[in-house]
C-alpha cells in the first residue's frame, strides 16, 4: 500500500522526536490511518436518495424512443436534457453535477441492481443496506467495515450519521461505533457541569439486553461531543441553498452536506459519514417533486464541492448516492411511477474518474415492466471499500464483483 | 440542606445490599442494587438472574413478588405511564382484574378540538398528547398511538385539510373493536386515501401504492404475495376518492380553493365543519374498474370490500399481526410458538382487537423475567410516561419540541413502515435528547417537582441497576434525583 501524502506528513511529523509537538488534529488523524479496518485519511460519503429515485428521469436515454413512448407525460423533454453522449443525459436539474461531470469529476455507474429484485421498500432498502440480495446478513455493509477500524482506533467520529436522529441501518453492525448527529449545536448534554457528569455517568454498567446499545450510544456522545469542541473554526467556503425542506423529505440535504464538510474540515478520524435524502417515492406528480429533489441534491453537492476544495480537503473526499430501487419504464396514471429495479449510482469527487460505466439497461427488453440491471451494485461498493478506503472488501461483502474503476 | 434524606439513607443501605449481591454473581456480572424490597418479602438476592441479559448481566424482575411491579409492568405497556397514586390504585385489583379493565375501558373523547385547528397537524399533535398525558382510558389511547404506527401516514397531503384529525379520531373509536372495520376505514380514510395515493387511481391507471403497502405492511408481510396481486389489487382498490358529507350524509360541494390561501381555505372549510359536515372515502364507479380480476387467488368483479375481506381470509394475516403486536407489547422477538398461540385466538375470535391484547397480556411471556425492561420507550412513551408520572400536562409543548430531537414527530413518520422499536430508537443523537428533555422538565421555574422517593419506587420498581444508584446517591437536590430518575435507562424501559 502506497503512502498518502498526508501519512508521509504526519509520519515525518512524529520522526522529528522529542521536542515536537503533534497538534492533536494530526495525531488524530496518525491514529485513524493506522488502524485496521481503512488504511488511509480517505473519506466516503453516502448519499441516500430514499423512496426510490426514479434512475431513468436522472439519467435520461434521450435518444431512445421507447422512453419517451413510456413517459408521454413526465419525460424529460429532448431540448431540455444536458447530454452526457449520444444517447444518455442528466435532468436538467442536475445542472452543478453536468459541470463537475465536465470537471472529469462525476462516474455514473448505469444499471446498477441484482438478481430477482424486490420491489418492496424495505427489502431493497435491506439489500443495499447489507449489500445482501439474500437479505439474510445481519449486519450494515459500512458498519462492518467499521467495526474492525474502531476496534484498534477507538474513534467515535469515524462513522457519523449526519443531519438526523437515527442511526442508519448500513452503518449498524455489532463492534461499530456510530456519531448521530444532527445538529453540532444541539448535540450535547444540557443544564451544566453537574448534568454534564451525571448523563454519562448513568451509562456504565447498564443491565439488560439493550445495556450495552445503551451505554455505547452515550459513551459514544460523550467523547463525541468533546472532540466537537474545535469544530467551531469551521466556516463554510461557499453559500449552501437554505435549508428549507423538499416536499416529503424530512431532512435538508444541503444543512447536512454542510455539516458533512464541517464535520471532514475539523475532525480528522472522520472517515464515514453518511446523508439522506427521502421523498424520492414518487408514484404521483413526479415532475415536480423529482424535479425539486434533485435541483436540492444538485445545488448542495455543489457547494459541498466547492467548500471542500477551498478547504484543501477535496482530495480526501469521495460522494457516492444510492437508492433503493429506481422506478417502473413505464408512467401510471397519476403522472408518476411506481416501484422498480435498476438505476445509476452516482460518484462524485475529486479523486474519481469521471465518465459512464456500464451499460444503460434496455427499455424493451424488459422484466414485467422494469429493467434488467447491468451491472451488481456490490462492485460500487467494493471499489469504495477496497479502492478508496484501502479495507478489505471480500471480508465485508462475502465475494468478489467485477472490478470498477471509479478512482482516478 | 438535607443531607440525610430517607431516600439518601435508604439508597446507601440497599446499595451495600447490592454489592454484596453483586460479588456473589461472579462472573456471570454485576448483580442489580434493589432500593425496596417489595412486599416486605423479596429482596435484592432473590429475584435476580444474571445470565441471559447482556454483558452486564439480567435486570432483576420485581414480576414474581407481588401486584404492585405486575400492576407497573402493565400500565407502562397497555397504558401510557402513571402517577404513583395511579399505581396504587391499579395495584389493588388482581392483575386479571385489571387486564380487563384496562381492555374493556371504552376511549374517552377528547375535547373537541376547534374547528380551524384541525387543519394543522401540530395542533392536532399538541391536542393529542395532551389526551395521552391525562386520559383516565389510557389502553385505547395506547391504541390509537399503536395503529398510528401501523396504518401510519404523515401529513404532508392534508395540507388545509381536516385529516389528520380525523384520522386520529378513526383509529380511536375503532382502534380497539374488529380489525374488518378498522381495515375498511382506513381503506376509506380521507388521509389514507391521500398519503398512499388511493386518489389517483383509476381503472385505466391503478397505482399500486396503497395495493403493495396494504398487504406488505398491514395484514400479511412480504412474501405472502405476489406481483400480480399487487397489480390486481390495485385495480379492484381503484377509484377511490374523498368527499365532504354534511351532518346528515348527503354529499356536499367541496369550496373550490382557486386563489386562497391554505388558511383562507381552512377558514371556509372550518365553517362547513361547523355545521356538521366531514370527509369520507367513496367508491366512485365511474373511476373504478368493474372487470374481473384475480386477487390472492379469489376471482371476480372484486372491489375494496372484497380485497378486505379476501386479505382477512389469508392464512398470514393473523400471524403478521399479532407478531406486530407481540414486539410492540410484549417481547423484542416473540417466539413462533407465542405468535401461533396468540394469533390463533386473535384469528377465532373474528380479528377481535381486545381478544388479541387480551391473549398478549395474559400470556405466561408477558409476565416471564424476561420479559421485563424487555422493550425500550418510543420518544412519545418516554415524554407522556414522564408527564403522567409528574402529573405536569402543561409539559406537552416541550415533549413536541424533544419528540423532533429523539426523531419522533407525530405524523411524520420515517417512512411508509411506520415508527421503529427499541434498538431502532437508540442513537447517541437521540439519547443526548432524552436527557436534555429531563433537564427541560427538572429545570422549569416555579414548578415544584413531586415527591421523588414516590417517583423512583413507582416508576423504577425499585429496581436499578448500579450506576443509577450511584447518581441518586450523589445527586444533591429533589431535582438531581428527577433528573437522573427521568435520565436513567430504567426509565427509558418498559
Amino acid at each position: 500500500m502506497s503512502l498518502t501524502r498526508r501519512d508521509f506528513l504526519a509520519g515525518g511529523l512524529l520522526a522529528t522526536g522529542a521536542g515536537l509537538v503533534v497538534p492533536p488534529v494530526l495525531a488524530r488523524g496518525v491514529l485513524a490511518a493506522n488502524s485496521d479496518g481503512v488504511h488511509n485519511d480517505h473519506v466516503l460519503v453516502v448519499l441516500q436518495m430514499g423512496g426510490g429515485n426514479d434512475g431513468l428521469n436522472t439519467v435520461v436515454p434521450y435518444a431512445d424512443s421507447a422512453y419517451h413512448d413510456a413517459r408521454p407525460t413526465i419525460g424529460v423533454a429532448l431540448d431540455k436534457v444536458l447530454h452526457l453522449d449520444g444517447s444518455v443525459g442528466l435532468n436538467p436539474a442536475l445542472a452543478g453535477l453536468k459541470s463537475l461531470y465536465d470537471a472529469g469529476r462525476v462516474a455514473i455507474v448505469q444499471g446498477a441492481g441484482y438478481d430477482n429484485p424486490t420491489y418492496s421498500h424495505f427489502e431493497a432498502l435491506q439489500v443495499w443496506e447489507y449489500a445482501d440480495p439474500q437479505r439474510r446478513a445481519t449486519d450494515g455493509w459500512l458498519g462492518k467495515l467499521m467495526a474492525a477500524q474502531q476496534k484498534a482506533a477507538a474513534d467515535s467520529l469515524a462513522a457519523c450519521a449526519l443531519g438526523q436522529a437515527s442511526t442508519p441501518a448500513e452503518l449498524r453492525a455489532s463492534g461499530a461505533t456510530v456519531s448521530v448527529i444532527d445538529s453540532i449545536a444541539a448535540y450535547d448534554v444540557q443544564g451544566g457541569a453537574v448534568r454534564q457528569a451525571a448523563a454519562p455517568a448513568l451509562y456504565k454498567r447498564t443491565p439488560g439486553i439493550y445495556g450495552a446499545l445503551f451505554d455505547q450510544a452515550l459513551s459514544t456522545a460523550e467523547s463525541g461531543i468533546a472532540a466537537l469542541k474545535d469544530a467551531s473554526s469551521y466556516k463554510p467556503a461557499t453559500q449552501y441553498a437554505d435549508t428549507a425542506t423538499v416536499y416529503g423529505s424530512k431532512n435538508s440535504i444541503a444543512s447536512s452536506l454542510q455539516l458533512t464538510a464541517q464535520m471532514i474540515v475539523t475532525q480528522p478520524g472522520v472517515k464515514v459519514c453518511h446523508v439522506v435524502l427521502g421523498g424520492f417515492d414518487t408514484h404521483q406528480d413526479e415532475a415536480v417533486r423529482q424535479t425539486a429533489l434533485l435541483t436540492d441534491v444538485d445545488r448542495a453537492l455543489s457547494a459541498f464541492m466547492q467548500d471542500l476544495d477551498a478547504h484543501g480537503v477535496a482530495d480526501r473526499v469521495v460522494v457516492m448516492t444510492w437508492s433503493e430501487f429506481g422506478r417502473r419504464v413505464r408512467e401510471n396514471g397519476s403522472r408518476g411511477t411506481d416501484h422498480g429495479s435498476a438505476a445509476p449510482v452516482f460518484v462524485v469527487g475529486k479523486p474519481v474518474k469521471g465518465g459512464l460505466y456500464g451499460a444503460a439497461p434496455s427499455l424493451t427488453d424488459l422484466d414485467n415492466g422494469n429493467l434488467k440491471h447491468t451491472v451488481d451494485f456490490r462492485s460500487v461498493y467494493q471499489a469504495m471499500i477496497q479502492d478508496w478506503l484501502g479495507g478489505d472488501a471480500q471480508s465485508v461483502l462475502g465475494g468478489s464483483f467485477p472490478t470498477l474503476p471509479l478512482l482516478a | 440542606m438535607s443531607t440525610t434524606s430517607p431516600l439518601r439513607v435508604r439508597l446507601t443501605r440497599r446499595q451495600a445490599l447490592g454489592l454484596a449481591a453483586g460479588g456473589a454473581a461472579g462472573a456471570a456480572g454485576l448483580r442489580l442494587v434493589t432500593l425496596h424490597p417489595w412486599g416486605g418479602g423479596s429482596s435484592a438476592g432473590t429475584a435476580a438472574s444474571a445470565s441471559a441479559g447482556g454483558a452486564n448481566g439480567a435486570w432483576a424482575s420485581p414480576l414474581g413478588s407481588g401486584p404492585r411491579p405486575l400492576a407497573a409492568h402493565l400500565l407502562r405497556r397497555a397504558g401510557l405511564g402513571y402517577s404513583p397514586q395511579e399505581l396504587d390504585a391499579a395495584a389493588k385489583l388482581s392483575y386479571s382484574d385489571l387486564v380487563d379493565k384496562l381492555v374493556s375501558t371504552k376511549a374517552e373523547q377528547p375535547a373537541a378540538l376547534p374547528a380551524e385547528q384541525r387543519f394543522q397537524y401540530q395542533m392536532v399533535s399538541r391536542w393529542w398528547l395532551q389526551h395521552m398525558a391525562t386520559t383516565a382510558a389510557p389502553l385505547p389511547e395506547r391504541m390509537t398511538l399503536f395503529w398510528h404506527g401501523h396504518f401510519t401516514s404523515d401529513f404532508r397531503k392534508a395540507n388545509a385539510l381536516p385529516f389528520v384529525y380525523q384520522q386520529n379520531q378513526l383509529y380511536r373509536r375503532l382502534g380497539t373493536g374488529d380489525l374488518r372495520s378498522l381495515l375498511l376505514g382506513v381503506v376509506y380514510d380521507p388521509l389514507m386515501i391521500r398519503y398512499l395515493d388511493l386518489d389517483q387511481s383509476t381503472a385505466k391507471a391503478p397505482n399500486e401504492n396503497f395495493s403493495r403497502e396494504v398487504m406488505e405492511l398491514y395484514t400479511l408481510g412480504a412474501g405472502n404475495y405476489t406481483e400480480q396481486d399487487v397489480r390486481e389489487g390495485a385495480r379492484a382498490l381503484s377509484g377511490i376518492r374523498f368527499v365532504l358529507l354534511d351532518s346528515g350524509g348527503a354529499p356536499l360541494q367541496l369550496p373550490r380553493r382557486m386563489g386562497m390561501t391554505a388558511k383562507e381555505y381552512a377558514q371556509q372549510l372550518a365553517q362547513l365543519i361547523d355545521a356538521g359536515a366531514t370527509f369520507a372515502g367513496r367508491l366512485q364507479p365511474r373511476v373504478h374498474d368493474t372487470g374481473t380480476k384475480t386477487y390472492l387467488g379469489r376471482t371476480g368483479n372484486l372491489g375494496p370490500d372484497e380485497v378486505v375481506d379476501t386479505l382477512l381470509a389469508q392464512p398470514s394475516c393473523a400471524p403478521f399481526i399479532a407478531t406486530k403486536a407481540l414486539t410492540y407489547f410484549c417481547t423484542p422477538s416473540p417466539s413462533k410458538d407465542l405468535v401461533t398461540r396468540v394469533a390463533n385466538q386473535f384469528r377465532s375470535s373474528k380479528y377481535d382487537v381486545k381478544t388479541l391484547l387480551r391473549a398478549i397480556f395474559t400470556s405466561s411471556e408477558f409476565t416471564d423475567p424476561s420479559s421485563y425492561r424487555s422493550l425500550v420507550r418510543s420518544p412519545v412513551d418516554y415524554t407522556v410516561a414522564t408527564m403522567r408520572a409528574l402529573q405536569r400536562p402543561q409539559l406537552v409543548p416541550q415533549a413536541m419540541a424533544a419528540g423532533a430531537t429523539m426523531d419522533q414527530v407525530l405524523y411524520d413518520p420515517p417512512t411508509v413502515a411506520g415508527w421503529p422499536v427499541n434498538a431502532g430508537w437508540v442513537s447517541s443523537s437521540a439519547w443526548l435528547a432524552r436527557v436534555n428533555f429531563a433537564q427541560t422538565v427538572v429545570a422549569q421555574r416555579g414548578v415544584t417537582l413531586p415527591d421523588v422517593t414516590a417517583g423512583l419506587h413507582a416508576q423504577l420498581d425499585g429496581v436499578v441497576g448500579p450506576d443509577t444508584a450511584s447518581v441518586l446517591n450523589h445527586a444533591a437536590t429533589d431535582a438531581d434525583r428527577w433528573y437522573a430518575l427521568l435520565s436513567s435507562p430504567e426509565f427509558q424501559l418498559k
